[in-house]
């Protein structure tokens, strides 16, 4: 790559905050003549791409990336920790770790849900201790939000954050409906810093893109009006094709940073692309500060090829949905509704469930925000309400704490009576005084903790392995146990690690392992094994190595067959299953896969104590697999072969 | 004057046969390979001329003079050489080679006879003036063997060792501690010498606290020239089995000379002829060295002799074998560099050095470049075999100093590959990272003394890990970990 100027002198990088502080960071967004662009990364491949955009994709959009100038980078966080372990089975940790090798010059920012930190549930205070200090080796810009607004939720994270001296971005989520008024976010700000002070970012959080570009607009106004030093870091969705609408107007009111996405990989639910928000604005009169557009066209440049590794990811749903502004589903949640309705059979309720059921919930629970968990909440009721018996008569242990106020106070009001009977039955008043009221998790003992992951591994665990164990504990687990067996599969490209039906012969590879070794393989003849393994081929730096990859059944066990009857192994023939009835070695195989085969006619000879034995067809039909050849072993009950009685 | 040699029987298997049969064919002889049948898919047979089946096997056929003799003439072999083990050091089969008029390509009978007798060779040196660790002849039988001694272990002190006087390659060696310990293990020694070595001869020697093990290899003609090839130190043995060779010891000067000295001094009373080897223990401490036995035969470790002095011992051995003079003179004889050599078994060393007998090679590749020797019979799909030994290869490296020999012996241990069986591979790189071998100092007792060396880790290569991922896909045609 050639080396391309660098606004060096305006953008901010990692080093300037290490060396000039959070103080000294913001007064410089404050001053820039112009406004900054966040590269949402992580949000669109949430939103657009089930999270699964892998590392390789990201290490190859790297460099230009990190040319572009952006005020931060969003690339951790949200659902991606979770989905980091289990989908792509790299530590999110590392992940960090690796791509701020590549990304020296950037900000690295992330989406923290309060107490919940990059979970479903509540954390415990010294968890979130532990887990903010280890990302936040990575991480500089911490937007921190909770799907009630309530401030105590996100207390513990603004406190860990502030100690570690990175850029603290708390967030007022964003909805509309008659009680989200300007007075009542204004009121939230002030709430906000009355616990942190002055010294932050302030993030208007758009998590379905919803209201007009006119009403955030007049949101970013009201807020600087009452806080005018305030910087305000606008975030949407372009879920209704309208987010530059309202990007346009944030930044005309006075917002410094915005969220915007690569236009090689924006798609439908997740942000608009940067480049389109950049040249709108600038007929506005305003610069996007120490951006490079020649590195944003170059990032989607290399990127775009890639995109056609992650078409199964992308809704089958695609489509503007702006009738957004009535269901209010958070960004991917829009796509992956439709993809639920068709799994669940029923997407011919949709209409009903999204247009009329959807927001009868949400104002019968109290309009408060669609944000995880909140969104899941909101979306299981209305599916249940309306394919259950029943509304309210199916409701989930969330929903039940959420309405026990155990998350937090409701903002603008509770639900009504006959929702808590439905919900908890007739003796709801007692459940509410009983167990009602928020609910601070106690500490876990963290020594404990990791003596059990520690069983668990055989091994002694890392620092960071404790903090990702205690996310999520059973998936965290099965993936140290994966890199164990698999090593370090991040540097994978996607072509292989999606790959579906299987490599073709001779096609070959050439990728760094995570140590920087270069290697070279090559796809060679696979064979099936008597017990249904399969044993492929594989040139590994030139030299072929024979691998064995065990089938095992859905329990997880590998089918024995060795315990057959006789009677047994006679029925599996008459089904076209042909089993070994003896011990021996097999001496001949006639036939060849394809053939086809009469009843009474030979399929296999078997030899055993210097007799020869013959395995006659039972049915009619084709030779589907043969598992063994000519001076194989067998055991009495081993596979033979298979014939198709169908052909 | 002997007739010329045309076509020489290595009475041998595995990598041994394998070094002879290339000597001999670079001589522009035939080679003649036997073997029994459990190595009848072994890599040495490809390299022969032909190759003759001795039996069933295992073991006994390879053991058998009358056999060797049989194929010799079955092949017209004119020549037999023994290798290493097996016939090599039995005087009975050097003497029926001479019945057949078939040449041996190692000592006389006599020779052979002599050296391989403890005591015989302890008279025969102690003749020469060649200084021997203090030290009893064959003791009586009974109670007055223990008397004997007792009377040894008050004057020259405990602990001494018992020695069977037909024992050797560090069989039949007992250490005892005091005088009760004399009684009870003496005749528990005379039992275990019978059923091993049909003789219940057992002598007594001083032991000697943590020595080195230092070799000279000789070779003599049958015209009365008899020069040395240098040091060996085989210090770094497992229970008395060596691992480790390294040439030259590191010695002062004037020590290795009066070695060298003594070796030559040794040989010619014995009437050596043949290439041989000297065995001294060496005191650490004092650079006081005694005579231990004579090896009456091509050792394993030859190989580094070889690699410093350019001379194929082999060769040296069958021209003195057809009556020839040693072809370089010993003013000729330049000794070069370090070398170490170490033997790649498919072992565990963590697990005792269990061979690991019946698995496959599944991937076999070898280092390669500057100052590297590889003797085996490795390849890939080797499968290890159970009835014999688990030796893979015996790598041999040369540096002009130690650390570089070792650096060199640690890259071309690392550029091997062998997948499937363990090995003693990462054993060694263990070694080569060890303190006290770096700076040379060892000693017989350097693995007893060095546990940490067994601490070794055994990482899977990163790209077969990524590689069975990639299998798993292509087998389950998708990835069953992104779903």
């Amino acid at each position: 790559m050639t080396a391309r100027p660098r606004k060096a002198d305006e953008r901010i990088t990692p080093g300037d905050l290490k060396r000039a502080g959070v103080k000294s960071i913001l007064e410089r967004v404050r001053k820039a003549k112009g406004y900054f662009v966040t590269n949402t990364e992580r949000d669109l491949s949430q939103s657009d791409f089930k999270n699964r955009i892998m590392p390789h994709t990201q290490i190859l959009g790297a460099e230009p990336r990190n040319a572009a100038g952006f005020f931060s980078i969003e690339i951790s966080g949200g659902a991606s920790v979770h989905v980091d372990l289990l989908r792509k089975q790299i530590s999110p940790l590392e992940k960090l770790q690796i791509l701020s090798a590549y990304m020296p010059d950037t900000l690295f920012q992330t989406l923290c849900r309060g107490i919940n930190l990059f979970g479903y549930r509540p954390y415990p205070d010294n968890v979130i201790r532990l887990t903010v200090g280890a990302f936040a080796k990575y991480v500089h810009v911490w937007r921190v939000f909770d799907f009630l607004n309530y401030i105590p939720n996100m207390v513990p994270v603004f406190e860990e954050v502030k100690k570690a001296d990175c850029l603290l971005e708390p967030s007022i989520c964003f909805s509309t409906g008659p009680e989200h008024t300007d007075e009542f976010y204004v009121g939230k700000v002030g709430e906000i810093l009355e616990v942190t002070g002055p010294d932050i970012l302030l993030c208007i959080k758009n998590h379905a893109g919803l209201g007009t570009a006119k009403r955030i607009g007049d949101l970013v106004r009201a807020i600087l009006d009452r806080y005018p030093s305030l910087i305000i870091h606008y975030h949407g969705h372009n879920t209704d094709g309208n987010d530059i609408g309202r990007i346009v107007e944030a930044v005309r009111n006075g917002a410094k940073i915005v969220d915007a996405g690569d236009h090689s990989f924006v798609g439908f639910f997740g942000p608009p692309p940067i480049l389109t928000v950049v040249e709108t604005l600038e007929d506005y009169g305003y610069r996007a500060v120490g951006l490079d557009k020649q590195s944003v066209i170059d990032t989607s440049n290399v990127l775009r090829p890639e995109r056609e590794n992650y078409r199964d990811f992308e809704s089958q749903f695609l489509g503007f949905d702006p009738s957004v502004q009535i269901h209010k589903l958070p960004g991917g949640a829009t796509g992956s509704s439709f993809e639920q309705a068709v799994k669940g059979n029923f997407l011919h309720l949709m209409p009903d469930i999204l247009q009329k059921e959807l927001p009868q919930v949400q104002v019968e629970l109290g309009n408060w925000w669609s944000v995880t968990p909140g969104s899941q909440i909101l979306w299981t009721t209305a599916v249940n309400n309306v394919i259950k018996d029943g509304r309210y008569r199916n409701a989930n242990d969330d929903l039940k704490n959420l309405m026990l106020e155990r998350y937090g106070e409701f903002p603008f009001y509770r639900p009504a009576e006959e929702i808590y009977r439905a919900v908890f039955g007739s003796d709801w008043k007692k459940i509410i005084e009983r167990e009602g009221g928020y609910q601070k998790i106690e500490d876990v003992d963290l020594e404990i903790e990791k003596r059990v992951l520690e069983h668990r591994l055989g091994r002694p665990a890392s620092g960071d392995e404790l903090v990702l164990y205690l996310q999520h504990p059973n998936d965290a687990v099965s993936f140290f146990k994966f890199e164990e067996k698999y090593g370090k599969t991040w540097v994978l490209p996607p072509s292989v690690w999606f790959r579906k039906g299987g490599f073709s012969l001779g096609e070959k590879f050439e990728f760094q392992d995570a140590f920087g070794k270069l290697h070279k393989l090559e796809i060679g003849p696979q064979r099936r094994t008597k017990d249904g393994d399969y044993i492929t081929l594989l040139v590994v730096d030139h030299h072929p190595e024979p691998i064995l990859t065990v089938i095992e059944d859905e329990g997880g066990a590998k089918p024995r067959a060795v315990t057959l009857s006789p009677k047994e192994i006679e029925a599996l023939a008459r089904s076209g299953d042909i089993r070994a009835p003896i011990k021996g070695l097999v001496n001949q195989i006639p036939g060849a896969v394809g053939d086809a085969v009469n009843t009474g006619e030979i399929l296999v000879v078997l030899e055993a104590m210097k007799m020869l034995t013959n395995i006659t067809s039972e049915v009619s039909g084709k030779i589907s697999e043969i598992f063994v050849s000519p001076g194989s072993d067998i055991e009495v009950g081993d596979r033979l072969m298979t014939i198709n009685m169908e052909a | 004057m002997k007739k010329k040699i045309k076509r020489v029987l290595i009475a041998n298997r595995g990598e041994i046969a394998l070094r002879i049969i290339r000597t001999v064919k670079e001589l522009g002889l035939d080679a003649v390979a036997v073997y029994e049948k459990p190595d009848s898919e072994a890599y040495f047979l490809r390299f022969a001329d032909q190759a003759i089946l001795l039996g069933d096997g295992p073991r006994k056929d390879y053991l058998s003079i009358e056999k060797m003799i049989w194929a010799a003439r079955k092949s017209g072999a004119d020549a037999i050489h023994p290798g290493y083990g097996f016939l090599a050091e039995n005087p009975e089969f050097s003497a029926a080679c001479d019945e057949a008029g078939i040449a041996f390509i190692g000592p006389p009978p006599g020779v052979i006879r002599d050296l391989g007798n403890k005591v015989t060779a302890r008279n025969i040196m102690k003749r020469a003036g060649i200084p021997f660790i203090p030290g009893t002849g064959n003791l009586s039988a009974g109670e007055d063997g223990v008397r004997e001694g007792a009377a040894f272990g008050n004057r020259f002190g405990y602990p001494l060792m018992l020695k069977a006087s037909s024992g050797g390659g560090g069989r039949g060696i007992r250490k005892v501690v005091n005088e009760a310990d004399l009684q009870t293990q003496l005749p528990q020694a005379r039992s275990e010498a019978i059923s091993a070595f049909h003789d219940d001869g057992i002598y007594i020697e001083k032991f000697i606290e943590s020595p080195r093990h230092v070799e000279v290899q000789i070779l003599a003609d049958s015209h009365g020239s008899i020069c040395h090839l240098g040091t060996r130190d085989c210090s770094i043995q497992r229970r008395h089995q060596k691992l480790l060779e390294i040439a030259p010891a590191e010695l002062p000067p004037d020590v290795l000379e009066s070695m060298h000295k003594t070796a030559i001094t040794a040989a010619r009373e014995a009437g050596y002829v043949n290439a041989g080897t000297v065995e001294f223990l060496v005191d650490p401490r004092t650079n006081e060295f005694w005579f231990m036995e004579v090896n009456t035969r091509l050792q394993v470790e030859h190989t580094v002799t070889e690699m410093l002095s350019g001379i194929d011992i082999v060769r040296q051995q069958i021209l003195v074998a057809q009556g020839d003079k040693l072809e370089i003179p010993s003013e000729r004889i330049n000794l070069i560099g370090k070398a170490v050599q170490v033997r790649i078994n498919a072992e565990d060393p963590k697990n005792s050095f269990m061979p690991e007998g019946g698995k496959r090679v599944e991937v076999y590749q070898s280092p390669g470049g500057p100052g590297i020797r590889l003797d085996g019979i490795v390849y890939q799909n080797f499968k290890i075999p159970t009835d014999y030994d688990s030796l893979l290869v015996k790598l041999t490296v040369r540096g002009y100093e130690w650390p570089q020999t070792i650096q060199r012996l640690k890259r071309a241990l690392n550029d091997f590959l062998i997948v499937g069986p363990k090995t003693t591979i990462p054993f060694y790189l263990a070694i080569c990272d060890e303190k006290d071998f770096q700076a040379g100092r060892f000693t017989t007792d350097y693995i007893e003394t060095h546990p940490e060396i067994f601490n070794y880790p055994e990482p899977e290569r990163e790209v077969a890990k990524l590689a069975k991922l990639i299998a798993e896909i292509h087998s389950k045609r998708s990835n069953p970990y992104a779903m």
